[in-house]
């Protein structure tokens, strides 16, 4: 699987409440597969799959074709492994904060995991997105999207309404993860490659007028 | 990088379980650095094929990438304003807004996404900045922080071996029989090393081994596999392929050199006294030269900073390795000529102190960081004499070095030493060059005359270096110790493990005050300028005036023996970091509150400019006769990040700076006056978010 035949190497990261179907969730957006039965993470996981990124030229035109291969990894939600998961998380790129619509005390743990991403992740505003999942599971749902929606705007992030085991919208909140972190990355690069001594451009106006004062700076 | 993770609270199902994780990881890990190996080597190789020669005299008007001649026609080529090279048409490669970059950079800019460095500078960024608050400590932990680019996954599963190799150390005579790694490669010793020429015993190392300071919390971890490990047979043998595998290599690549080890070894150091000193001789004009600036400017504006010795801002250091690297070779052509002429000088100094060889050398940040793995630590003890005022640094060994060399598993390490944040020659000190080793014994002593009080602002920093070819040295990682944080009259002996290079913006904060300047600052549009005749012309045509009155400083860092500073303060507009817009004022000596008293006028400045320019001043200690010391500095301007359009790096000014710079655009024609805290670096600083 790892033959480093691709252009980037992402590693995201879920986390969220024991329970709000990390593992599943993961499960189904890399194999395609659902596993009803509850087995709570031991610490932490990773799964890959490999997708093809479309980024932009130099001019916003569409650019080529990457290969990304990603690196998921998975939390547990349990209280118990907070310490080792957390460590985790600075190693991640970007994060899919997930929480249980038929849980209203998931929900409210958003806020928890968001300060321990604030805390613990490589910046302190990394990409993130919010996650609501088991939206099938109508009839038992305790949070309706309107709350997490505002819940979402206020921290900045986009959020998705997912289901592991109908497989609804699972791929979307990764691919909007996925360009959200091209996006940073392009800007980091960008910024970075902007000398502090740059000679050419717009500076030339200054030009030509040193000599005559030169001596009494000197 | 990890803070220790304590995972007592496991089960050891959970533990195998997890390990299980780690180890995947591992492999994914392992394809990636293959891969990153292959993409960095593919810009080695564009570098190197563009790159200026030693050869070449930088006079020359040709191409920084292919080569060609650029003639005398400007327009024909231009600076790339990546790099700052003369770039002719071919080598550029287009960007977004219509700006363009050379080959190089371009290049440059794309392996930083594809190897994931814009995420890992940022990571180790920000967990430098955590360790910080207490070097010392950090320095005692138990692995290396290494290279940015390790994941806490990597050093829990290395911490989880390292500890199962120890105990089977402790408990049996034979190592080899509990080893059952398959990572080896990072293991502190293994049984095979005893063949390693340069070890002094192998019952030595051992002992060491065993008896070293790793404190581990992961230890459990390990005692609980190993219990379980003793059990598995067959692993162990794989494992010990492994390892025998590489320290084969390693043993042959020794055996071949080891004949010439006394004269390779002499070679080098006498070599190094050349390097010295052609230059010393040839360029005597190098050395006056940031201080007058008489020098007609026959450097062409990309070129400018060589020589320019007040340009080693600290934190622009980084940005320069590429200009570096071709000095050095510069360097080298230099030594063959002048090789004989100083052959005579250089065996007398050579036969001196160790320690004054090395104070001389002109090697600086000089070398490339390349990908190369850091990994290992440095034994080293500290000692301070009371009477002589003295800090005495016994640089004694390191173990487990990278390799430089990753194909012939060689390194030829030394120990170069800064008491920071004093990068300046004087303040360097290095150890002569262990052939073939990754596991050299230095046992070298260096003194550094600081007072006492002084000695607790500084910090002591050790890197080890791969002297290699042509004097292109490797970077195989750094330890620090805060002075701050040692008792003088408690003995210091430890192991500190090896890290990555650590970023000037941690150095920042971590380094104590530098104290102030105080400035004032006039804008006059055009508008309000006097109309003065004609001499007026060429200055910059309807632009108003920028006036800059240099005051004083406070409290400034004490560079010289005596406590005191020979100081002047230099001045450019940015994003002109050239003679057009240097500027600088007389030396004010001995004295740590000088009045300079002094002012700076900038032409043909447009009130619009000021959105985007920023002035930079910097305060040196003027060292005549070597490099200059940088004492702290400011910049002003609005620190948006952002100048005409563009991010840039140095448009980072920051509270007072800013508000200075406002009160004086707000009020055109009257002075604006403020004192500012020195930086103590000029890295970037963090723009608010």
């Amino acid at each position: 699987m790892t033959d480093g035949d691709y252009d980037y190497l992402i590693k995201l990261l879920a986390l969220g409440d024991s329970g709000v179907g990390k593992t599943t969730f993961l499960y189904r957006y890399t194999d395609n597969k659902f596993n009803p039965k509850f087995i709570t993470t031991v610490g932490i996981d990773f799964r890959e799959k490999r997708v093809v990124y479309n980024g932009r030229g130099p001019n916003g035109s569409p650019g080529k074709a990457f290969k990304v291969h990603l690196q998921l990894w998975d939390t547990a939600g349990q209280e118990r492994f907070r310490s080792l998961t957390t460590a985790f998380f600075r190693d991640a790129m970007g994060f899919l904060l997930m929480f249980d619509l038929t849980s209203q005390q998931s929900f409210l743990n958003v806020r928890n995991w968001m300060s321990q991403l604030q805390a613990n992740a490589y910046c302190e505003n990394p990409d993130i997105v919010l996650i609501g999942n088991k939206a099938d599971l109508s009839d038992q749902r305790e949070v309706n999207e309107r709350q997490a929606r505002d819940l979402a705007d206020k921290y900045g992030i986009p959020y998705f309404e997912t289901s592991a085991a109908t497989g609804q919208n699972v791929e979307k909140p990764v691919d909007t993860l996925l360009d959200l972190i091209m996006k940073r990355m392009e800007q980091c690069v960008e910024k970075s490659q902007v000398p502090d001594a740059a000679n050419g451009g717009n500076s030339e106006k200054l030009e030509g007028k040193k000599p005559a004062e030169k001596k009494c700076a000197c | 990088m990890s803070e220790a993770v304590d995972l007592s609270f496991l089960s050891e199902t959970e533990r195998d379980l997890i390990l299980k994780v780690l180890q995947r990881d591992e492999e994914l890990r392992k394809a990636e650095e293959k891969r990153i190996r292959r993409l960095k080597n593919e810009l080695l190789e564009i570098r190197r094929k563009g790159a200026k020669r030693g050869s070449q005299r930088y006079g020359e008007r040709t191409c920084a990438r292919c080569q060609q001649s650029l003639g005398r026609v400007y327009p024909k080529s231009s600076t790339c304003r990546g790099c700052n090279h003369l770039v002719c048409r071919d080598c550029r490669t287009p960007g977004a807004h219509g700006t363009w970059r050379c080959k190089v950079c371009v290049k440059e800019a794309e392996l930083k996404k594809t190897t994931g460095d814009w995420f890992y500078d940022q990571k180790v960024n920000r967990f430098a900045n955590h360790l910080a608050s207490d070097l010392v400590r950090m320095s005692l932990r138990k692995k290396p922080t290494a290279s940015k680019r390790d994941t806490v996954g990597q050093s829990l599963l290395q911490q989880s071996h390292l500890s199962e190799a120890r105990t089977g150390m402790k408990s049996t005579q034979e190592p080899l029989k509990e080893f059952s790694l398959s990572f080896a490669a990072s293991e502190p010793r293994d049984g095979k090393d005893s063949l390693e020429p340069e070890s002094t015993s192998p019952d030595n190392s051992q002992v060491d081994a065993v008896g070293d300071t790793w404190r581990n919390p992961l230890e459990k971890i390990g005692t609980l596999r190993e219990s379980k490990k003793s059990s598995e047979g067959p692993e162990c043998s794989t494992s010990v392929a492994v390892a025998g595998k590489a320290e084969a290599g390693k043993a042959e690549a020794d055996d071949e050199v080891q004949p010439l080890g006394q004269t390779l070894g002499f070679a080098e150091e006498t070599e190094m006294i050349f390097k010295k000193n052609p230059r010393r001789a040839l360029r005597p004009s190098e050395y006056t030269k940031s201080v007058m600036d008489l020098r007609p400017g026959e450097l062409s504006p990309g070129n400018g900073s060589l020589g320019d010795r007040s340009r080693s801002v600290p934190g622009l250091i980084a940005d320069m390795e590429e200009e570096e690297e071709e000095e050095e070779e510069d360097i080298d052509s230099l030594v063959e000529i002048h090789r004989q002429k100083t052959a005579r000088n250089s065996l007398r100094s050579g036969s001196s102190l160790n320690t004054l060889g090395s104070m001389m050398s002109i090697y600086s940040e000089a070398g490339e960081v390349s990908n190369i793995l850091i990994t290992g630590e440095i034994a080293v003890s500290l000692k301070y004499e009371q009477s002589s005022q003295t800090l005495l640094v016994r640089v004694k060994e390191c173990r487990q070095l990278a390799f430089a060399d990753d194909i012939k598993k060689r390194s030829n390490p030394y120990v170069k030493t800064y008491l920071l944040p004093d990068k300046s020659r004087q303040g360097k000190r290095k150890t002569s060059v262990k052939q073939g080793t990754i596991n050299p014994v230095f046992d070298e002593v260096f003194q550094y005359e600081i007072p006492k009080s002084l000695l607790s602002q500084r910090i002591l920093q050790f890197s080890v270096w791969h002297h290699g070819r042509l004097g292109r040295n490797t970077f195989l990682g750094e330890a620090e110790v805060n002075m701050n944080s040692w008792k003088l009259d408690k003995p210091f002996d430890q192991w500190l493990p090896l890290h990555g290079k650590i970023s000037a913006e941690t150095l920042a904060s971590i380094l104590p005050q530098k104290g102030e300047l105080v400035v004032s600052l006039k804008y006059i549009p055009a508008s309000k300028l006097l109309v003065a005749g004609d001499h007026k012309k060429g200055k910059g045509g309807n632009g108003g005036e920028l006036h800059v009155w240099i005051k004083e400083a406070k409290n400034l860092t004490a560079a010289k023996s005596g406590g005191t500073s020979d100081s002047f303060v230099k001045g450019y507009l940015l994003p002109m970091r050239n003679k057009a817009s240097k500027r600088k004022t007389p030396v004010v000596k001995k004295s740590l509150n000088p009045h300079y008293n002094h002012t700076f006028v900038y032409y043909g400045v447009k009130p619009e400019d000021l959105q985007h320019v920023c002035l930079e001043l910097t305060v040196w200690d003027r060292e005549p006769l070597a490099s200059n010391d940088f004492l702290g500095g400011i910049r002003l301007g609005v620190g948006t990040g952002i100048s005409n359009g563009e991010m840039v790096e140095w448009m980072d000014s920051a509270g007072e700076e800013v508000s200075l710079w406002q009160k004086m655009r707000q009020y055109p024609g009257s002075w604006a006056e403020g004192t500012l805290p020195l930086r103590p670096t000029m890295a970037r600083q963090k723009l608010g978010s």
